[in-house]
């Protein structure tokens, strides 16, 4: 695909990849349980706020990943599709990124990931209503707030002092754990080398029972990601809309 | 309603009412903007100086830029090492709060003078490798007793100096510039 | 002056409205500058702004996980698994991730309190001279037999010592008990391998070198026994030996997260497990041309009626059994909870010894005893539980200890344990929420929370490798909390009984050394003390062989039948809620994940199948009242299209009465519907209810992830 300046259009910071991404990562939904293990790991990484059972039932909860799962045919003959764990596809043509009219959302050059700067961020709620994936998450409230929640004046002792504490009318959504992304780099450069493969993974891979969650370098074709994701049976979701993702799923399973 | 207050503010009471208003909010906001650039106020009006010109490196108290995002303030155990081998810790007017805080068993509570926003993770480690000097960002620490920054540590004059590094490296430039690079 | 604004004009005011503003919204100093407290003395091993790891155990089941805790500046920030543990290898589950957040509760107990059995937290706060006083009082003036220990389902060095402390004063030894364990059927499965196979151990099922899995009621992938073992089984299995992916087909009656996940789903009638496991044994005996003595009795047309299946789809699966390379027969959970309980897991057993798999890799084995070959201590079945029960409402049981279990909360209503305590004369908690039992106690005298706790844990199943996971605290007390095993040593000694011990760690210590003489462990150390490190450091000590134990060849009839519950119009299929498991409600993250099948976030539901739904004029989010044997309770319709038409389903979790402001006046317990009907091995028989349901004309809108219109536009008249 020819890449396409989109800064033409006045969307500065947006850009389209042509090249591949740098971190990548393949989703076994086969192996996958639905056992929501990455979605608490990740809540308890990125300081993801709880926003009590009226808020979740408008919609409004703030889970950077969460589980899908659909009904096929009726009972006896239903059956559920594999769980499928949807998070930031970390597109590499993002729809998110050109409508952002506070540059915002922008694609990081270095990491090739996409990228929510929260102080910048207004609450135009733009970039989720034009991601497909629906995976941004809005602050309704102020729920990191002990002012208004009071239950965070203890709870907040588990905060992540790598990830900002987001506020009120801040979109949000999975970074790829970019804090651990910068740790290893960090780490690898003091101690002069290069990344390792599978020296680190984000919270949800770290997590998940499975295994199904795996996380690496998908421009180097020795790392496991980039062999998982290479297999016949990997597909990107809603790639017909020209996202370039860099979230493969694995579907069907071993044959 | 809003008619007559507009004919009552060009009346000549209405226009001093104005002017105070104007003056109580601008002076306000002087005094607002005045006691942003004032530091704070520490514990222990601690002489960098006298420190500094001892030979004491920076990194004997705050050892954590080498490795990591924070230098770290010194714990009073630290200060005590020291300072109970010393006269002067006996004698000195700035001292009392230490010698308490060690009988204590209480930290001290320092207030950081140079710091950046929440939504900013900044790291010593790299700048240190990078060739950089504490001096380079925090002045000349020796001149001083209380710590006050010399500049606006503001993302202004942060971007000046990544942008002076970076240039002419194309690599360089895109993890310098990048907004993941400080904002996450 | 001109009527215009210059652009510079404007800029200057907007300038000046903005530091008015600033002024005047209060960014004054305060809140630019906060105030840093660094460490008075900072500890060696910590360096500014990097994070400091422990090695621990995970205490929210009684899995024994082990986990790795980062800290940052004496704050514990994140929970992840210990990549040499043998129990997880390094994963953890959704309620392990979550146990920051019991650390951290905003409704912890902050020290210890005369509660005096007031219904909410009482605010008379003691000092712990106090609370010793009264400890070492009761130690002296309450005879040993009048003295009762109820404790958690951890087998873990508090239990270790109570059972020293119980022998020493010469009173009964302490009862260990858990709600999971009731919905596990862990009773059941371990009388069936003392009665098959001679062998009281829990079966640990391989699924890792499986083909093929036959699974009834186990909720493995949920809370069933070690989950997160299993789920590395499962995961292990489907991506195949020799390229060939295993295959799993659940049986059960509602599809469960475990089920929804397997390759086949086969909804057979609640009860008639026992028969299609033993039309399934009878037929695999045909296609192999053996003998299959226990199972002449059963007909598989007749099993498949009761199962309310095709014939030909059990003959089918009958077959696929008989020619699989490593075929595999799971059981637990709702299959072991009816009447004939036990007759169905003997049967299953059976069935894999049949198929010629015990003691086969991809078969079934027996879990590794403890490291220094002590067969595990067996929790309280239901029946022990009905039996203690018994004993305090007789006004025998003077002081009752409780630590580390809710059986208020956990144990059905119609044991009649609140009625019970009323007879016991002084009863000390030793928790650490403010549950439902804590309240009804006279002293709370809090234990510290699992994360600031050093302790050993024996690791019941879920390794290969027999092993002591190892507690240590990874940040100093949050409130003012004591040991409980600190507590009554210091006690003890009060009143004049001191146990051999100066206090905690030289009585973990003592527990400890009899390892460092052992071979084949994961490390060794000349001295004990840097033993002690070391088994801190690693997280515990294990084995580095398989020690899974080889079951003798079985023996014993088996008859099964139907099993027959009351009557009524649906069946009941109570089921741990596979995201807060029996004491996660009261972690806020933990009610805002999503139930992974319903979606459903924050409450109890009651799950109908569509058709019958349908059929009652039943919608969603409809209040409905659930009619037991032993109670009643109101939740809200999820209409499930992968339920039974005839079984309605309940989560269990919820329903606290307290527990802290995330728990408590939430939702409804299902085990309050319930009779104490058990099975032959004492396990409830929790799945042999029926129940009736009326209508109550509310509504509640459940809060769930999943939209309530499809992609089709289903449900789209429902919404409105």
């Amino acid at each position: 695909m020819k890449p396409i300046d989109l800064s033409l259009f006045g969307a500065k910071g947006a850009i389209v990849e042509a090249a591949e991404g740098k971190w990548g990562m393949a989703i076994d939904q086969d192996l996958c349980t639905g056992c929501q293990a990455c979605v608490v790991a990740c809540a308890m990484e990125n300081n993801v706020p709880f926003v009590g059972e009226i808020d979740a039932g408008y919609g409004r909860s703030m889970h950077w990943i969460r589980i899908e799962r659909f009904w096929e045919g009726e009972y006896p003959e239903i059956r559920m599709t594999p769980y499928r764990p949807m998070l930031c596809q970390q597109c590499g043509n993002a729809p998110c990124e050109p409508v952002c009219p506070a540059y915002a959302t922008v694609h990081s050059q270095s990491e090739r990931i996409n990228l929510q700067v929260y102080n910048r961020c207004v609450g135009t709620r733009y970039c989720a209503n034009n991601c497909p994936y629906q995976v941004r998450s809005f602050n309704w409230r102020d729920y990191t707030d002990e002012r208004v929640n009071d239950a965070i004046a203890t709870l907040k002792n588990q905060y992540n002092p790598d990830v900002t504490v987001r506020r009120r009318g801040v979109m949000e959504k999975c970074t790829f754990c970019i804090q651990r992304i910068h740790r290893a780099q960090d780490r690898a450069k003091a101690e002069g080398r290069e990344v390792q493969d599978g020296e680190f993974a984000p919270a949800c891979a770290q997590a998940c029972p499975a295994d199904a969650i795996v996380f690496g370098r998908i421009d180097d074709l020795r790392s496991r990601v980039s062999r998982l994701i290479r297999q016949k049976h990997g597909v990107h979701y809603l790639e017909e809309l020209g996202t370039q993702p860099r979230v493969t799923y694995l579907v069907g399973g071993a044959s | 309603m809003i008619s007559s207050v507009v004919k009552w503010l060009s009346e000549p009471l209405g226009r001093v009412a104005l002017l105070i208003v104007g003056l109580t909010v601008i002076s306000g906001a002087a005094w607002g903007i005045n006691v942003l650039q004032t530091t704070p106020e520490q514990p222990i009006e601690f002489p960098h100086v006298r420190h500094v010109s001892m030979g004491i490196p920076c990194l004997y108290c705050h050892p954590g830029a080498t490795r990591g995002p924070s230098a770290g303030l010194p714990s009073p155990m630290k200060c005590w090492g020291c300072h109970q081998q010393m006269e002067i810790t006996k004698t000195s007017p700035l001292l009392p709060p230490l010698v308490a805080a060690i009988e204590n068993g209480t930290p001290l509570r320092w207030v950081p003078v140079a710091q950046v926003p929440d939504f900013v993770q900044f790291n010593h480690r790299p700048h240190l490798a990078a060739g950089l000097n504490c001096e380079d960002c925090h002045g000349n620490v020796a001149q001083m007793t209380i710590y006050q920054n010399p500049q606006v540590m503001n993302m202004g004059w942060c971007l000046n100096c990544h942008r002076e590094r970076s240039a002419g490296n194309p690599e360089l430039e895109k993890k310098l510039l990048d907004c993941g690079t400080c904002h996450y | 002056m001109s009527n215009t604004i210059s652009r510079r004009d404007f800029l200057k005011l907007a300038g000046l409205g903005a530091a008015t503003s600033a002024v005047l919204t209060g960014c004054g100093p305060a809140a630019k500058y906060v105030t840093r407290q660094p460490y008075f003395d900072m500890p060696e091993y910590t360096y500014h702004g990097e994070s400091t790891y422990y090695a621990t155990t995970c205490r929210e089941c009684a899995a024994g996980c082990g986990l790795i805790v980062r800290t940052f500046q004496g704050r514990a920030i994140k929970v992840e698994g210990n990549p040499a543990h043998p129990v997880n290898r390094g994963k953890t589950c959704a309620r392990g991730q979550a146990t920051l957040q019991g650390l951290y509760n905003p409704d912890r107990i902050p020290g210890p309190i005369r509660q005096g059995r007031a219904g909410a937290l009482s605010r008379q706060v003691m000092t712990w001279d106090e609370a010793l006083d009264i400890l070492a009082k009761l130690f002296q003036n309450t005879p040993a037999d009048q003295m009762a220990f109820l404790l958690g389902p951890a087998p873990d060095h508090l239990y270790d010592l109570v059972v020293e402390l119980a022998a020493h004063l010469g009173g009964p030894a302490p009862i260990r008990f858990g709600a999971l364990s009731l919905f596990e059927g862990r009773t059941t499965l371990i009388q069936a391998a003392q009665e098959l196979f001679g062998q009281a151990a829990l079966p640990f099922f391989d699924l890792a070198s499986a083909d093929l899995v036959f699974s009834f009621g186990a909720n493995f992938l949920e809370t069933w026994i070690s989950p997160v073992s299993y789920t590395r089984g499962l995961s292990t299995m489907r991506k195949g030996r020799d390229g060939r992916r295993g295959i799993l087909v659940q049986f059960e009656a509602r599809m469960s997260q475990t089920a929804s996940v397997a390759d086949e789903w086969i909804p057979i009638r609640l009860g008639s497990e026992g028969l299609v496991i033993a039309a399934l044994a009878r037929l695999v005996a045909e296609v192999q041309g053996r003998p299959a003595d226990s199972f002449q009795e059963v007909t598989p047309d007749e099993a498949a009626t009761a199962a309310d299946i095709p014939p030909e789809m059990l003959y089918h699966l009958a077959d696929r059994l008989a020619t699989a390379a490593r075929p595999l027969v799971l059981v637990g959970g709702s299959a072991l909870a009816h009447r004939n309980g036990l007759q169905v897991a003997k049967a299953a057993l059976a069935l894999n010894a049949l198929l010629g798999n015990v003691g086969r890799e991809g078969g079934v084995f027996l879990s590794p005893p403890a490291p220094d070959g002590a067969p595990h201590s067996r929790l309280a079945s239901v029946q022990e539980m009905a039996a203690f029960v018994q004993r305090l409402a007789s006004g025998t049981v003077k002081t009752l200890f409780i630590h580390g279990v809710n059986p208020l909360f956990e144990l059905p209503a119609s044991l009649g344990l609140a009625e019970a305590l009323k007879n016991v004369e002084t009863i000390v908690s030793f928790a650490t929420f403010p549950d439902e039992t804590a309240l009804q106690a006279d002293y709370i005298f809090p234990d510290h929370h699992g994360l600031e706790s050093f302790g050993y844990q024996r690791v019941m199943a879920g390794a290969k490798e027999a092993a002591l996971s190892g507690l240590q605290p990874v940040v100093s007390p949050f409130h003012d909390t004591r040991a409980t095993v600190d507590l009554l040593l210091a006690a003890l000694a009060q009143a004049g009984r001191p146990l051999p011990y100066s206090d905690e760690f030289a009585f973990i210590q003592s527990k400890i050394r009899p390892l460092m003489t052992l071979a084949g462990g994961s490390f060794t150390a000349p001295e004990e003390h840097t033993f002690m490190a070391l088994f801190q450091q690693h997280g515990g000590w294990w084995t580095l062989n398989d020690m899974r134990q080889q079951p003798s060849s079985p023996r014993g009839r088996i008859a099964v039948a139907m099993a027959a519950p009351e009557d009524g119009e649906f069946y009941l299929l109570p089921f741990v809620s596979p995201v807060l498991g029996e004491a996660g409600a009261n972690k806020p993250w933990l009610q805002e994940t999503p139930d992974p099948t319903t979606t459903v976030m924050w409450n109890t539901w009651v799950e109908i199948n569509p058709k019958t739904a349908k059929k009652l004029g039943i919608k969603n989010d409809e209040v409905v009242r659930l009619i037991g044997p032993a109670g009643a309770i109101e939740v809200p319709v999820y209409v499930y299209p992968a339920i039974r038409p005839d079984t309605l389903a309940v989560p269990f979790g919820q329903g606290h009465t307290a527990y802290g402001r995330f728990a408590a006046g939430r939702g409804a317990n299902p085990i309050n519907l319930l009779l104490p009907i058990l099975n032959e091995a004492g396990d409830l028989a929790f799945a042999d209810v029926k129940v009736r349901l009326e209508k109550t004309g509310r509504k509640y809108s459940l809060s769930r992830l999943e939209s309530r219109i499809g992609v089709y536009g289903e449900g789209l008249e429902e919404a409105h």
